[in-house]
């Protein structure tokens, strides 16, 4: 069955992780998306974005963060693809309750380490409300516009094997259209200073020194 | 209404202390303890007026929320757009995808670089075949980072985003042709990126021109060959879509106000 046969079937699959696998697609544990960057040039502090669940379909899961979700963003320094500093992020009350340092274990299995207390902010509406701990972190968690832009439901017939099927590939500009041109989605910001990550020995293919980072969602068991 | 009761609680627990404070002549004291009930968290608070050295415990406030219990892996997401095009498998089931978000980094490769690259010309036999062609004929070729198919998806299977702390962050960009060989490809000394991701960055396409775009980064680009003005070859290496959120901002959080 072709994947424009599964979106036919009413099974949803969204971009970048937005398109995701049948046991997470449309929870409140959906990865959206993920960005990392330096905020401006020549900056000493990191910005990680993490979107959750999205809108950009009715039919998923968008509107609160879950209690029962710890969102980690983990990074490797030495570029042996295992977490050496762990942000952990997880809503209570109507705040978003910030950890980060060295974890005490790794794997797929994880407790909130709070004897590592990173800071807090009250969740945002639609206004942000911003908190900037005395070590210089900025923290937030609340609803943003979804900045992804992908026309995915051209994706899908061109990745259809029927050969009548956008056998000319994806459309011109005039013609595209942007899926997630309206959507919202959840987002935790945070901007921390590159020293307290550590020092990256890790590098990418060009030979220029790099974090390896990538986010989880874990649930409560 | 409970944050507003423990707030208010705050305040007189601060009235009290800076009261105290003030007969003890600890002025100093006292002006710190001043950002206990401005409702934000600032000074060594490590909540929002509560706890550091100056303001009442949290958890004496009522702000002790429970945190105990394990956590198990139910999502994972590095690099941007791979899962989307390579997470199917031969049958077009994201089943690789549900198996990758509850596999570690260290192991991804090994588990899952095979189906990758197997699904990878897969894609090319699709176009082949829409094209009237042999599929035998039409496979993926090197990129415009040098990778064969085998380099380049042992890379990708390995789902992790690269963020460099001491350079400016490019998700990837070849440059032109700094070499004046007639080609744009890499590596000749121009091409910057692979240091992160940022809001307004075009990933897909960036994915596609890897996957699809050959050593040049334009071998499926809809090029008219005969110049009959119809497309002869499929495009494959852009969606034709550009950044619509409008909101994004210079400074924190970045991402824009809710639309």
């Amino acid at each position: 069955m072709g994947a424009s046969a599964l979106v036919m079937a009413g099974i949803v699959l969204v971009a970048a992780d937005h398109i995701d696998a049948p046991s997470t697609a449309g929870t409140t544990a959906d990865i959206a998306d993920f960005y990392a960057f330096e905020p401006v040039e020549g900056s000493d502090h990191t910005v990680f974005v993490v979107d959750l669940q999205s809108n950009v379909l009715p039919e998923l899961a968008y509107g609160t963060f879950d209690e029962g979700v710890l969102t980690e963003i983990n990074l490797d320094l030495d570029g042996d693809l295992v977490e050496d500093y762990v942000i952990q992020a997880i809503p209570r009350d109507g705040h978003m309750y910030f950890f980060a340092g060295a974890p005490a274990t790794t794997g797929l299995d994880s407790k909130v380490m709070t004897d590592l207390p990173l800071g807090e902010v009250e969740i945002s509406g639609p206004d942000a409300i911003v908190a900037t701990t005395d070590n210089g972190v900025s923290l937030f968690a609340g609803p943003r516009q979804d900045p992804f832009f992908f026309d995915f439901f051209r994706f899908n017939a061109v990745i259809d094997p029927a050969v009548d099927s956008a056998p000319d590939g994806f459309l011109p500009p005039d013609q595209a259209t942007d899926t997630f041109d309206g959507a919202n989605t959840l987002s935790i910001v945070v901007e921390i200073p590159n020293g307290m990550l550590g020092s990256a020995s890790a590098q990418n293919a060009l030979g220029i020194p790099v974090y390896k980072t990538w986010v989880t969602t874990n649930s409560k068991q | 209404m409970k944050i507003m009761t423990i707030k208010y609680l705050c305040f007189s627990l601060l009235a009290i202390a800076v009261l105290g404070a003030c007969s003890n002549d600890d002025g100093m004291a006292g002006m710190q303890q001043a950002t206990c009930g401005d409702g934000i968290m600032n000074g060594s608070e490590t909540g929002v007026d509560c706890g550091g050295m100056y303001c009442s415990p949290c958890e004496t406030m009522g702000m002790n929320p429970d945190f105990s219990g394990t956590y198990s892996q139910a999502d994972h997401m590095g690099r941007p757009g791979i899962n989307t095009v390579l997470g199917y498998d031969m049958e077009g089931q994201p089943s690789v995808k549900d198996a990758q978000n509850v596999t570690i980094p260290s192991e991804m490769a090994a588990a899952f670089r095979a189906g990758f690259e197997a699904r990878l010309e897969q894609y090319y036999d699709v176009y082949a075949n829409k094209l009237g062609l042999d599929p035998n004929d039409i496979n993926y070729e090197p990129n415009i980072l040098g990778l064969d198919a085998t380099t380049l998806t042992t890379v990708l299977a390995a789902d992790v985003l690269e963020v460099a702390p001491d350079a400016p962050t490019t998700y990837f960009d070849p440059g032109t042709d700094l070499d004046n060989d007639g080609r744009i490809l890499v590596p000749d000394g121009d091409e910057v990126g692979l240091t992160g991701r940022r809001l307004q960055d075009d990933v897909i396409d960036i994915s596609l021109i890897l996957l699809f775009g050959g050593q040049e980064g334009d071998r499926f680009s809809g090029q008219d060959l005969d110049m009959d003005g119809q497309a002869d070859l499929p495009r494959l290496t852009s969606d034709g879509v550009a950044l619509t959120a409008e909101n994004i901002t210079d400074t924190f959080p970045y991402a824009g106000a809710p639309e």
